[in-house]
């Protein structure tokens, strides 16, 4: 099954450190075997709807295979290559989503009365923080006014936004 | 998945460890001096925790090295060596008696509240303000630091200092956790003392060195 | 019954990080904290900093045995020796 992986820009993932080998020139990059033990050991996966949550450096496309389980924000899979970088994840349009993040929850600080200016304040000083501190804090404010389930809804526009602008099925 | 690195342990393993009894029951006395020192801070900590001095705790680790060496023979490696060790130092501890020893099970001694939080509440953005909760001011970047800083000999000495001044049980988890490398199951073996607290002792432990190392490093 | 929570506060992050370290925290707690490292620098550096912690505390095995104490002790030990 295809699903998305973020990697560091050296092609290590930001929480176990794992070193994957990258595809190079349309080669798939080599299968990794895991055993799968939920959050400890196996290989992690995003669906798209799970792509506001890891937003990291780098993104790929990675082919999971065996045993696949499915969590709440992730897939956790016995064994998975890495088949593409998906180049349009790149500096320009982590910082347009960024941008789009910011404006969103300008737009929700400003959408009640009276509007929530301590929330709204927080908001330029994240951009710097990058594309999943803005998602956050656009979802959090959502959630501020309207409670979790805004908070998931605004997760899954994130996550629209971003199958859009990269071209990804789901 | 996250676990801590343990490339500072060298614990025996057990064919290390039958190599070093069979030279400690040779009279070896390298083999003795190098796991005296091995877990000498370690059964420091332990014994602090059941003697009021440091001077008592001195004493009891000498008693318990005597029936380590004196028991040696009849180790039949049913558990780890510095499991049997501890045992030792414990039970040690324990039947000094008296005024000096409390003979309370461990566990009493774990204070149910933590008097003071670990973390200067400060440092959060307050209940009811927005994102409550979260850094009022991000910690700093110690990977930023020059190795030396947190490698070196002054870092070393706090570290040290910080954990002396540790509540006994605190003190006692952290030298058998971090120090000498007892996992969790053998420290509830040798201290009586539940997962569920051990952790929490751990936590505080850690808390606290890591907030004198932070001390020492803004100067 | 409530729903699970989404996310944690840096606040909850400082309080589980020792258990994180250890391995100790149920999966779906996991996953919100590193749903929470993934975007906050702040809690990031510090679990770096309790990582430096611990291996800080395991440096000091093996360091400065007092002369004294070691002299005590292998007069026990050469004492032993000799039965």
């Amino acid at each position: 099954m295809i699903a998305y992986k973020f990697l560091q820009p050296d092609g290590t993932s930001p929480f176990s450190g794992f070193r994957w080998t990258l595809p190079e020139e349309g080669a798939p990059g080599q299968w990794v075997e895991a055993a799968v033990d939920p959050c400890r050991s196996g290989v992690h996966a995003c669906r798209v709807s799970d792509l506001p949550f890891w937003a990291g450096r780098t993104l790929y496309e990675i082919e999971l295979d065996g045993e696949v389980v499915e969590h709440r924000r992730k897939l956790v899979g016995s064994r998975g290559r890495l088949l593409r970088r998906i180049e349009a994840w790149d500096d320009d349009l982590r910082d347009a989503y960024t941008r789009a993040c910011a404006d969103r929850a300008h737009e929700l600080a400003f959408s009640v009365s009276p509007p929530l200016e301590h929330w709204d304040a927080v908001v330029e000083p994240a951009v710097g923080g990058g594309p999943a501190l803005l998602g956050f804090v656009a979802a959090r404010i959502a959630e501020e006014i309207s409670g979790p389930a805004a908070y998931r809804d605004e997760r899954y526009k994130q996550a629209s936004w971003l199958a859009g602008h990269l071209g990804l099925d789901g | 998945m996250d676990q801590v690195q343990d490339e500072q342990r060298t614990d025996a393993a057990p064919t290390d460890e039958a190599n070093l009894i069979t030279r400690l029951r040779n009279g070896d006395e390298v083999a003795f001096e190098s796991i005296v020192s091995r877990y000498h801070e370690t059964m420091i900590a332990v014994a602090r925790s059941y003697v009021k001095s440091d001077d008592v705790a001195e004493e009891v680790v000498q008693e318990a090295w005597v029936g380590v060496l004196n028991g040696l023979d009849r180790f039949e490696r049913r558990s780890s060596l510095k499991t049997w060790i501890m045992r030792i130092l414990v039970n040690t501890a324990l039947t000094r008696g008296g005024r000096e020893a409390r003979s309370v099970p461990f566990s009493s001694l774990i204070p149910a509240e933590e008097e003071e939080p670990l973390v200067e509440p400060e440092r959060f953005r307050p209940p009811g303000a927005a994102f409550a909760g979260h850094w009022a001011r991000y910690p700093h970047d110690w990977t930023t630091l020059p190795s030396e800083a947190l490698l070196g000999r002054e870092t070393l000495d706090v570290v040290k200092h910080a954990i002396e001044e540790l509540p006994g049980p605190q003190r006692t988890v952290i030298a058998m956790r971090d120090v000498a490398g007892f996992t969790a199951e053998e420290v509830r073996e040798v201290l009586e003392v539940s997962e569920s607290n051990q952790r929490v002792l751990l936590h505080r432990a850690r808390s606290r060195v890591r907030a004198a190392i932070e001390r020492h490093l803004d100067g | 019954m409530a729903e699970p929570a989404d996310h944690i506060t840096c606040e909850e992050v400082v309080a589980l990080v020792s258990d994180y370290l250890d391995g100790a925290l149920p999966p779906e707690q996991v996953e919100l904290f590193e749903q929470h490292l993934n975007f906050c620098e702040g809690c990031g550096a510090y679990v770096e900093q309790m990582r430096t912690t611990v291996a800080a505390v395991g440096r000091i095995r093996e360091e400065d045995l007092p002369a004294d104490t070691l002299d005590r002790l292998l007069a026990a030990f050469r004492d032993w020796r000799r039965q």
